[in-house]
């Protein structure tokens, strides 16, 4: 029981995957993690479709123009705790893309990023990574906003 | 002696507000690793619903309509109830009452947070509902022309297993089952694979709490879906689990073999073939006058 | 006591001249102390208890005279209407009539006796029509202005009130007398008075709609005229109790009971002569309340009721459950497929009668109890619902079920007693769905009776949980009354709403009180069930009404306990639309590919591909067609 009280964050992670003009090159990979090979649902990892159920947002391409404010009212309707991964070069970065007239950056221009997977494109190894890491912080948000005076370091 | 009573009631009562949840939750994690398995994966642990649900307790409470919420607290207490009813063997047609009211407010709820996503999920569970609500009549119709009466405790003093008489209404209660487990053929009204046309249909506006309560009334549901199974052996109770078992696996496997069809195709389906059997079957006791009490 | 009867009959009488007579300004008032006068009287009635007047000598005499007088007097009336509007129909009809009332008058009742019987089923309708009509003419003082300012036509008040306290009069009377003759006349007095009201418009559609409830109500009134001389010929019987005391009819001599039905499903609407019903929907808003769904179309299903110690148990019994509970299926499905609510209303009216009927027919002592308790209940339901969607076309200008959406951020109220009169229709534990329970246990030994019935009730909560989730479809963040306030207006709603919330709890005295005497007299047997402790027992099964009530309960305490956690803690946030949202415009906008502001839409499923309205009514008249066909030809035999 000691077990279930103390990760309750990290155990059942539920993600929601939102393309930011990406090439689909991370997408696909992020997509691979699903799979039967790479199997995220044995952590516990569901891909869900709207924010209101989601504990971490993932992102793939970069910041524009176009989808601030998509990207901006996803966030917004996460119920926290929620932690934000950014996957890919373009996600972390702006990439390729970065200074482009229409590019404003890397995701961590809009919103605060928790977790960079590097890669164009990531491996699904290295995202599930992120995935695991996005989800011990995740724990930890919970920490922070159940007890708010003591404050556990990032 | 008064207090003993009480106190077998007591422990009756806890008894059928605990465990049910607990067997759903391990059904509902089976269901998980079976199709995992059944897909070539690993799959998550056996607890995965119930980490899944304390988990969901802990977030944040969001809402779209400030009232969304009462009619999950109503959803969750009349599935309770309808459930407590079945285990108490009291009048099935009232039983099915009583799980409408349920239904509806599940329904009325998706609807009440006026998205668009949710609104299509809940007009989807009303077809459903109408695809399956007569079924579950017909069912309770056909027990009561063997049995002579509409309670469940009768079935107790029957010599021949409901099923021995019933078999398309079996047939057809498996069909039903498929629709109300929400299994693939039908999953059309909410699930976590429509994602893409629906987003999580009914539930899209539903989050932490909310939804963790909707989760565990499923887990009350589930016990309540596959007692209405047990009923069919209720002579012999370790065939009736056995029966209820086989279904549910037979769900699942189902689940892993099909597309998702529309709900057109299934509400042409219900209304013709499945009705059509279901009314056979009756016809067929009508003429016989079978009895088994 | 006896004036208590006298006063039931003539206060409204009163108040209809009165009405005549004074000035616009008058008629809120005098409605209110019409609904107080009506509704101590008929209490008081009721809690006196039933009782029999026989009119003999000259009491007689006079009676008998105001009656012929007051026939003759409708006959010139109906003469001169088909004349002035050309319809052939009715004038032939009239004709018929004519030659039957002169027939009535030339063959003198030797007997000289005129019966008063007022029995507890008697007791009940005339606290429905006391309480619930009145109420309704209060609601009508604060609509019916609005309804002729929107509808551009002139004033007709000075016709509308009087005639409907005429009418609320011939009611009294008609469920009071137990003489046929008496029923009779009365009946005819409500066909007249309902043509009246129909035609209020004074356009070309309304006078269609009310010549058509005319012919077929004429028909319906030619049955019963030619029922009433058959069984007076053949088993010199004349009054409803005389039914009763007969007890079980012959096949032989069951024609003119099958013709007395004849009368009652027209009058009730049932399927091969249900188009009069729709028409009606024409008419203002509480005329459709009051005559087309809790009173006037009561008075058929009445007269079946009454008629059923005749036909219980018999092959005519049978064949009237399977025509009700056909009616019912069917009419549930068309509803599916309706958008105008009133229309839906009027469907789901036509299907609840046939299930009385139905109830009627199956003729057990369950059965009959349901079809008592239905015809009580709906009557509040409905007017309920019939006086909110009144209210909510004149707040949104409206009837489509679809424009409803989200009803509740513009009038909450009024939405929520929408919403309560719908769940009163659909959910137990309200009386309504006792009753189905009642019928569809007692139904289950007739595998057609109870395939139509559980058909039918699935289809029912179908089309009412579209139109509940329609209302209440916004997301509300706070629930700000923003009704028109008009006490005329939500004075009769919040008394309906409450009555139905009452008389759902309150189901135990009211089944020992009205209805289980009642089924002991019409069946002279038991009922067969009782009800106690909020239990309803049958010997079939149990609906535990207590125990739903106690579950509802537990929901507002959940709710009230964790209304914190669940409800005032809760963040709002904006609905999900991939993003898009668009906080300007409202919650439902949201940008589109091309960068433009949309609303998204989305509207319930109709069906109109497969439940066709017209294929499925023709359908409807053909099998229930052949059914009365095949029941007058061979059944009787």
């Amino acid at each position: 029981m000691a077990g279930i009280s103390k990760n309750i964050m990290s155990k059942s992670p539920w993600v929601v995957h939102v393309n930011c003009n990406s090439c689909n090159g991370c997408d696909i990979e992020f997509l691979a993690c699903l799979t039967p090979i790479y199997d995220a649902e044995r952590l516990g990892i569901i891909n869900v479709g709207t924010p209101k159920q989601a504990d971490i947002l993932v992102v793939t391409g970069s910041a524009n123009y176009k989808n601030i404010d998509v990207l901006k009212n996803i966030y917004n309707q996460m119920p926290e705790p929620k932690v934000v991964v950014a996957v890919g070069a373009c996600a972390c970065t702006g990439g390729v893309f970065h200074s482009c007239y229409n590019v404003i950056g890397g995701i961590d221009e809009i919103l605060p990023v928790d977790v960079y997977v590097p890669g164009c494109c990531p491996k699904p190894e290295s995202i599930i990574d992120g995935l695991i890491e996005a989800s011990r912080i995740l724990e930890e948000k919970r920490i922070k906003i159940k007890n708010p005076d003591k404050g556990v370091a990032i | 002696m008064i207090t003993l009573i009480n106190l077998k009631i007591l422990i009756k009562l806890l008894l059928i507000l605990i465990l049910p949840p607990v067997i759903g939750c391990i059904l509902s994690g089976i269901d998980r690793k079976v199709t995992a398995h059944l897909q070539g994966r690993v799959g998550p642990p056996l607890l995965q619903p119930l980490y899944d649900v304390i988990k969901l307790f802990n977030k944040e409470n969001i809402v779209v309509n400030k009232y969304q919420n009462v009619y999950v607290i109503t959803y969750f207490i009349f599935v309770v109830l309808s459930l407590f009813m079945l285990l108490m063997k009291m009048d099935f047609l009232m039983i099915i009452f009583v799980y409408t009211i349920a239904n509806t407010s599940l329904i009325v709820g998706g609807m009440s947070t006026g998205s668009p996503y949710s609104r299509i999920g809940s007009v989807r569970e009303t077809i459903s509902m109408l695809a399956y609500e007569p079924i579950l009549l017909f069912y309770i119709i056909g027990m009561y022309m063997l049995t002579g009466s509409f309670k469940i405790s009768k079935l107790a003093y029957t010599n021949k297993p409901l099923l021995y008489y019933l078999p398309l209404i079996f047939i057809a209660m498996l069909f039903i089952m498929t629709i109300k487990f929400k299994k693939s053929p039908f999953d059309f009204s909410t699930s976590h694979h429509a994602h893409q046309e629906l987003v999580k249909g009914m539930f899209t506006e539903y989050s932490g709490p909310a939804l963790a309560i909707i989760e565990v009334a499923h887990w009350y549901e589930y016990v309540f879906l596959l007692g209405l199974i047990f009923l069919f052996w209720y002579t012999s109770p370790i065939i009736g689990l056995i029966l209820a078992l086989i279904t549910f696996f037979l769900e699942i496997v189902i689940d892993n073999i099909c597309a998702r069809l529309s709900w057109e195709w299934m509400l042409k389906f219900t209304w013709t073939i499945i009705i059509g059997l279901s009314i056979a079957n009756i016809l067929f006791i009508y003429l016989y006058n079978v009895k088994i009490l | 006591m006896e004036q208590i009867v006298l006063l039931l009959l003539l206060i409204p009488l009163i108040f209809s001249i009165v009405f005549i007579y004074s000035n616009k300004k008058l008629y809120k008032p005098l409605s209110f102390l019409m609904f107080f006068i009506c509704s101590i009287l008929s209490i008081f009635l009721a809690y006196k208890g039933s009782l029999s007047i026989r009119l003999t000598g000259q009491i007689f005499k006079i009676s008998e005279g105001i009656i012929t007088l007051s026939e003759i007097l409708m006959i010139l009336y109906l003469f001169k209407i088909s004349v002035k509007h050309h319809k052939i129909g009715i004038f032939i009809l009239t004709v018929i009539q004519t030659i039957i009332t002169l027939f009535t008058i030339f063959t003198p009742d030797k007997s000289e006796i005129l019966t008063v019987g007022i029995d507890k089923f008697s007791l009940a309708m005339l606290l429905i029509i006391n309480i619930v009509g009145t109420l309704i003419v209060i609601f009508a003082n604060g609509y019916i202005s609005e309804y002729e300012h929107h509808h551009g036509i002139e004033s007709k008040q000075k016709l509308f009130y009087p005639i409907i306290c005429l009418f609320l009069s011939a009611m009294n009377g008609l469920v009071v007398s137990d003489s046929l003759s008496m029923v009779y006349f009365f009946w005819e007095i409500t066909t007249i008075t309902s043509f009246i009201l129909i035609s209020y418009n004074g356009d070309d559609e309304a006078y269609k709609s009310g010549f058509r409830a005319l012919f077929l109500n004429l028909i319906g009134g030619i049955c019963f005229g030619v029922g009433n001389i058959l069984l007076k010929k053949m088993l010199d019987i004349d009054t409803l109790s005389g039914i009763i005391q007969h007890g079980s009819i012959s096949l032989s001599l069951m024609l003119p009971v099958f013709l007395l039905c004849i009368a009652g499903f027209v009058k009730s609407a049932q399927m091969p002569f249900q188009s009069w019903l729709l028409g009606a929907m024409v008419a203002p808003t509480p005329v459709s309340a009051l005559l087309h769904s809790s009173t006037m179309v009561k008075a058929g299903v009445y007269l079946i009721v009454k008629l059923s110690p005749a036909y219980a148990g018999t092959r005519l019994g049978t064949v009237i459950a399977i025509y009700g509970a056909f009616t019912f299926f069917i009419c549930s499905a068309i509803a599916v497929a309706q958008r105008n609510a009133k229309r839906i209303l009027a469907y789901s009216t036509i299907a609840n009668l046939g299930l009385i009927i139905c109830s009627a027919g199956i003729g057990t002592g369950v059965a009959v109890s349901a079809a008592i308790i239905l015809i009580i209940f709906h009557a509040i339901s409905k007017a309920l619902l019939f006086l909110c969607t009144g209210q909510i076309e004149h707040t949104i200008g409206s009837r489509d079920i679809e424009d409803m959406t989200g009803l509740i951020r513009i009038a909450p109220v009024l939405s929520i007693l929408t919403s309560f009169g719908i769940i009163s229709m659909i959910l137990p534990p309200f009386g309504v769905l006792v009753t189905k329970w009642m019928s569809i246990e007692a139904a289950g030994s007739n595998p057609f009776v109870a395939s139509f019935l559980v058909l039918g009730s699935a289809l029912t909560t179908l089309y009412y949980t579209k139109w509940l989730g329609s209302i209440l479809a916004y997301p509300v963040t706070e629930l700000k009354a923003q009704d028109k306030k008009d006490f005329c207006i939500f004075f009769p709603l919040w008394a309906l709403g409450f009555g139905v919330l009452m008389t759902s709890i309150f189901i135990t005295p009211i089944f020992n009180n009205f209805v289980s005497p009642e089924v002991n007299k019409l069946l002279k047997k038991s009922t067969d069930m009782y009800i106690k402790r909020g239990e309803v027992v049958s010997k079939l099964g149990t609906f535990n009404e207590a125990m739903v009530f106690i579950a509802l309960g537990l929901v507002v305490l959940f709710v009230i306990l964790m209304r914190r956690l669940m409800i005032s803690s809760a963040n709002i946030k904006s609905i999900y639309m991939c993003g898009e949202n668009n906080f300007a415009e409202g919650e439902n906008y949201f940008r589109s590919w091309n960068g433009k502001y949309e609303k998204a839409k989305v509207s319930n499923l109709y069906f109109d591909n497969i439940l066709d309205e017209k294929a499925l009514t023709t359908f409807g008249y053909v099998v229930s067609s052949s059914i009365i066909i095949i029941c007058l030809l061979g059944g009787l035999k």
